[in-house]
């Protein structure tokens, strides 16, 4: 199973671009899954279907199209963790959760986090099912956001295991010389076996390791979609630098809406791209329209096969 | 007369804990059956009861030290006489009381420190106080103790040399116990076997060294020990320490009783004999300077009302834990002083001194210091003692080393956890500048600035000042946070407890306010100028600390005054 | 069946069973006193790292917080115990530390 990745500035097309990829690839006898994770969604609306997080299969074929609502993710995720804590917490009148609650919502991560769940997911359920994934992905920061989340979930985890072992060093040393170490019947934990703190560690260490492993391995590409217009330059530098930064692999950039017109811009924005990424390869797309049918065409192969 | 003062020692402490002390329990302190916050806020984190005999004897370690054995030493300038009658009357009227308000105030404050009753009772501004005189009192005790201690290093090679073995063992126990994890008892033999090899390898391999050397090894000791994890050194130290003590106590007690010597020193030499920087040092008020920790001491608040409160488990065991614990300390004094009184002229004679009963008022400190200094000073006689009794079996020059590890092992304790509290303290009290100094505040509490600052002044002082300077300055800072931690603790009982016969508190806290303020002010106009002429940097260092903390005390003195018929600022 | 004598040294024998295991266990908690001390700071600290997203302090993700909140009841109650005592600890740590 394979995973392709359309990044880009809102507006160049990548949603078009992975709609368009995700169908090629379809034609050419793979089973297609293609996800948008853009909030503002627009893979139902080119495939005129209406589309909710399940996948739904595209007419008889074998392309299956997904839109996921991060934000309400984000927001069931959140309550149901409030829920058990206050549940667990009835007792504690310390930290009022419940009025954190509703901050919480709109609290930075939560977003990356859902992202990076709904990936997760999604990897590790459907990779037997298709033999590539396609995602539309939001604006650049977002992504870029959720891309480094699983590293930097590890660098944390890590941390914190580091810290869980001493306790449960010093636990084991207290134990050991002045007998059982506990307080009014709930026995603390002393060894890693027993401490499930340190086993969930552990356990969400591994999930995103193979998060990371994955995204950053060979079954996985990252397309940047620009257009021919230094704005659109700019923001695909940054793309770039952040996706070399997180040591994923590269798949090709395409020059979106590349028309006659734009040929000396267009030149120049790839001349900068290359003279930065010798070893980008750069696509020029421009999206036809078959006026009788009012369809659109594409006039080349999007993603060669790797 | 060593065995008669034994006794009479006893005898006094016994029975004025059974009239007196039940008497403070009763009217004063009014003890009931309510459960303590050890069991009313249980946490299993701070607070957990411990059982009566336990308790006390993790107070009495935290509060017995290397002080109660130093100052009476110095204290014998007097004679024995006067230092004996502070030492227990002082300790049963006013460092027992203290130490035992301090603990239940704080009982009865949900297990707070002195310092948040301080805050209660008095002002806010009162609490702050604690941090400055803390901060001053740790630098001085590096200074104090670390001249102690370099005189006795020089004095007897053997006793560095032995304390060296001692951390070696301490260090292995480490790994032994943490490490290794084995058997608790089995560790616990190992150790003492290697404190016993220890006593015997330092007799054998004496390490002589100049006292420059001490000192600049002393430094990187400190700094050194406050950085490393506490399972490494402090704690198997620390425990190792404990089994010191019962021998010390053990063999000193026995001998002591068994001595059946008369007192060489005499009785009474003047009222202002030389005690401290040459100059005459009328009794009163400068002895509490002297005789510090063994009749009444400031610590004792901090470590009553900041661990041992929360562990109480019924307020009637507050009384032998509290008011006990140091009564025991004092009769630990009585020990010293017995012990210099018999054996210490011919002593300080046999060190080519001169000194007779005749010019001990004025020739007693300097000849002590100059010969032996006062840790040695006790050593010897120590032993002395022991030889002198059916203990004599064991050699006596292994006592002196077994004596001055004693002390060493007590004194260097204080060294090397002061630097990781001073650090604490420096931070908290220069809080307030960083609104206005930002540039300052982090200079200051930068980690690396902040470690050695206590510790740098410290060793200076001990490297330049004479221990008859030191040790009173030191005595100055304890007793002011005593003076102010008994008038805390008489706040309490007059507005919490609503005792009616507060005056029992009262007056002697006011006493001891007045004593030490003019000690203080003694301290400084007559002594301090002869050490500025001899030692500008060491004097004025000195001189400034002490004029910050008299300050302090004046205002602190307003506040109390001010505020003692209004309600607590809880409550207002 | 001398029982004076033998109530005495029975009593005798008992009052030192009680003498030696109290010391026994005031020496246990001697070498374990500061470690008790540290293990219960590292506690404080774990949690607090944990939750500061949830006060505004940078920290973990917060999903990975929430994920080990529940199991975290004990080292909760020593923060909020921690966090009463905080601001009073001097007083703590000289008797923590032998300094006397």
């Amino acid at each position: 199973m394979k995973t392709i990745f359309f990044t880009g500035k809102g507006g160049v097309g990548k949603s078009t671009l992975s709609a368009a990829a995700a169908w090629q690839l379809m034609e050419r006898g793979n089973r297609v899954l293609a996800v948008s994770f853009d909030p503002a969604h627009n893979l139902g609306d080119i495939y005129n279907i209406k589309l909710s997080h399940k996948k739904k299969r595209f007419k008889r074929t074998n392309l299956y199209l997904q839109e996921t609502d991060l934000e309400k993710s984000a927001s069931e995720y959140i309550k149901s963790n409030m829920d058990l804590l206050k549940q667990v917490y009835s007792y504690m009148s310390t930290l009022n959760f419940d009025s954190y609650f509703d901050i919480l919502k709109y609290s930075p991560g939560v977003e990356e986090y859902a992202a990076l769940t709904s990936l997760e997911k999604i990897l590790k359920e459907e990779k037997d099912n298709f033999d590539y994934i396609v995602f539309d992905t939001p604006p650049t920061g977002l992504t870029l956001r959720i891309l480094a989340l699983p590293q930097l979930t590890i660098s944390w985890i890590d941390r914190l295991i580091k810290i869980r072992k001493q306790i449960l060093e010093k636990r084991y040393t207290i134990h050991k010389l002045s007998g059982t170490y506990d307080e009014k019947g709930t026995k603390l934990a002393y060894t890693e076996e027993e401490d499930t703190v340190i086993q969930n560690l552990y356990n969400m260490k591994d999930r995103y390791k193979g998060v990371q492993d994955f995204i950053q391995g060979e079954n996985s590409r990252i397309s940047v979609v620009f257009n021919p217009d230094f704005l659109s330059l700019r923001e695909s530098q940054r793309l770039l630098e952040g996706i070399y930064d997180l040591n994923l692999p590269l798949g090709t950039a395409f020059n979106n809406k590349f028309t006659e017109e734009e040929l000396e811009v267009g030149n120049g924005v790839e001349k900068e791209l290359t003279k930065q990424y010798p070893d980008l390869t750069i696509e020029r797309v421009l999206l036809g329209k078959n006026k009788k049918t009012d369809t659109y065409i594409m006039d080349k192969d999007l993603i060669k096969s790797f | 007369m060593t065995t008669l003062i034994v006794v009479v020692g006893l005898a006094v402490y016994v029975l004025l804990y059974l009239t007196y002390g039940k008497k403070l329990e009763r009217d004063v302190v009014k003890a009931t059956d309510d459960e303590t916050p050890s069991k009313r806020m249980y946490d299993g984190v701070d607070y957990v009861p411990a059982k009566a005999p336990v308790l006390f004897g993790h107070h009495f370690a935290s509060i017995a030290g290397a002080a109660p054995i130093v100052g009476p030493v110095l204290a014998m300038a007097w004679g024995w006489v006067p230092g004996l009658l502070w030492v227990w009357f002082g300790n049963i009227f006013i460092g027992a009381v203290h130490d035992y308000l301090a603990l239940m105030s704080s009982v009865r404050y949900d297990g707070r420190s002195v310092q948040f009753v301080a805050s209660d009772v008095i002002t806010k501004r009162t609490g702050k106080t604690f941090y400055w005189l803390v901060f001053f009192l740790l630098i001085l005790v590096i200074g104090a103790f670390g001249a102690v201690l370099g005189n006795m290093f020089v004095g007897n090679g053997q006793v560095p040399s032995a304390y060296i073995l001692k951390l070696v063992a301490a260090l292995i126990l480490g790994v032994l116990m943490y490490r290794v994890k084995m058997n608790f008892t089995a560790a616990t033999l190992i150790g003492i076997v290697m404190l016993v090899l220890a006593i015997i390898g330092g007799h054998q391999m004496p390490i002589n060294a100049s006292r420059g050397t001490w000192m600049v090894v002393m430094f990187f000791y400190i700094i050194i020990a406050s950085a490393i994890p506490v399972n490494v050194l402090l704690q198997p130290r620390d425990y190792l320490n404990s089994w010191l003590l019962y021998i010390g106590l053990a063999i000193g007690g026995l001998a002591a009783i068994f001595s059946f010597t008369g007192f060489t020193a005499p009785a009474f030499t003047s009222f202002a004999p030389i005690v401290s920087g040459g100059q005459p040092s009328p009794f009163w008020p400068v002895i509490p300077l002297i005789i510090a920790c063994g009749s009444l001491s400031g610590f004792h608040s901090l470590v009553g009302s900041g661990t041992t409160s929360k562990q109480l488990e019924s307020e009637k065991h507050g009384l032998p834990i509290g008011y006990g614990a140091m009564l025991t300390e004092g009769f630990l004094s009585t020990i010293v002083i017995i012990s210099v009184a018999g054996f210490g002229l011919s002593i300080i004679q046999g060190a080519g001194q001169d000194l007779t009963v005749a010019n001990w008022g004025n020739a007693y400190a300097g000849a002590m210091n100059a010969s032996f200094g006062a840790a040695t000073t006790f050593t010897n006689s120590y032993a002395a003692m022991v030889d002198s009794t059916f203990l004599s079996i064991i050699p006596t020059e292994i006592v002196k080393v077994i004596a001055g590890m004693w002390v060493a092992s007590f004194a260097m304790t204080t060294l090397d956890t002061t630097n990781r509290l001073g650090r604490y303290c420096l931070s908290e009290i220069v809080l307030p500048m960083k609104e206005k100094n930002e540039g300052m505040y982090n200079f200051i509490t930068n980690r690396w600035i902040a470690s050695t600052i206590p510790a740098l002044i410290g060793i200076y002082l001990a490297w330049s000042g004479s221990f008859t300077i030191l040790w009173p300055s030191f005595g100055s800072a304890n007793q002011l946070i005593a003076s102010i931690a008994l008038l805390t603790g008489a706040a309490w009982v007059t507005k919490r407890q609503k005792a009616k016969n507060v005056n029992v508190v009262l007056i002697p806290a006011y006493l001891l306010w007045i004593t030490v303020t003019a000690a203080i002010i003694w301290f400084s106009v007559v002594v301090l100028p002869g050490t500025i002429e001899a030692n500008p940097t060491t004097g004025i260092v000195v001189l400034i600390i002490e004029i910050v903390m008299l300050i302090m005390n004046f205002v602190f003195i307003i506040d109390f005054l001010k505020n003692k018929d209004k309600p607590l600022v809880s409550e207002a | 069946m001398n029982g004076g004598k033998g109530g005495v040294f029975t009593r005798l024998f008992n009052y030192l069973r009680v003498f030696f295991s109290a010391m026994d266990k005031s020496h246990r908690s001697q070498v374990t006193g500061m470690t008790e001390f540290e293990q219960k700071e590292l506690e404080n600290l774990f949690v607090l790292l944990l939750m500061g997203s949830f006060m505004g302090v940078p920290s973990p993700p917060s999903f990975v917080a929430a994920e080990l909140l529940p199991h975290l009841e004990h080292e909760i109650k020593v923060l909020n115990e921690r966090a009463k005592d905080s601001f009073d600890t001097m007083a703590e740590m000289v008797g923590t530390f032998d300094i006397d």
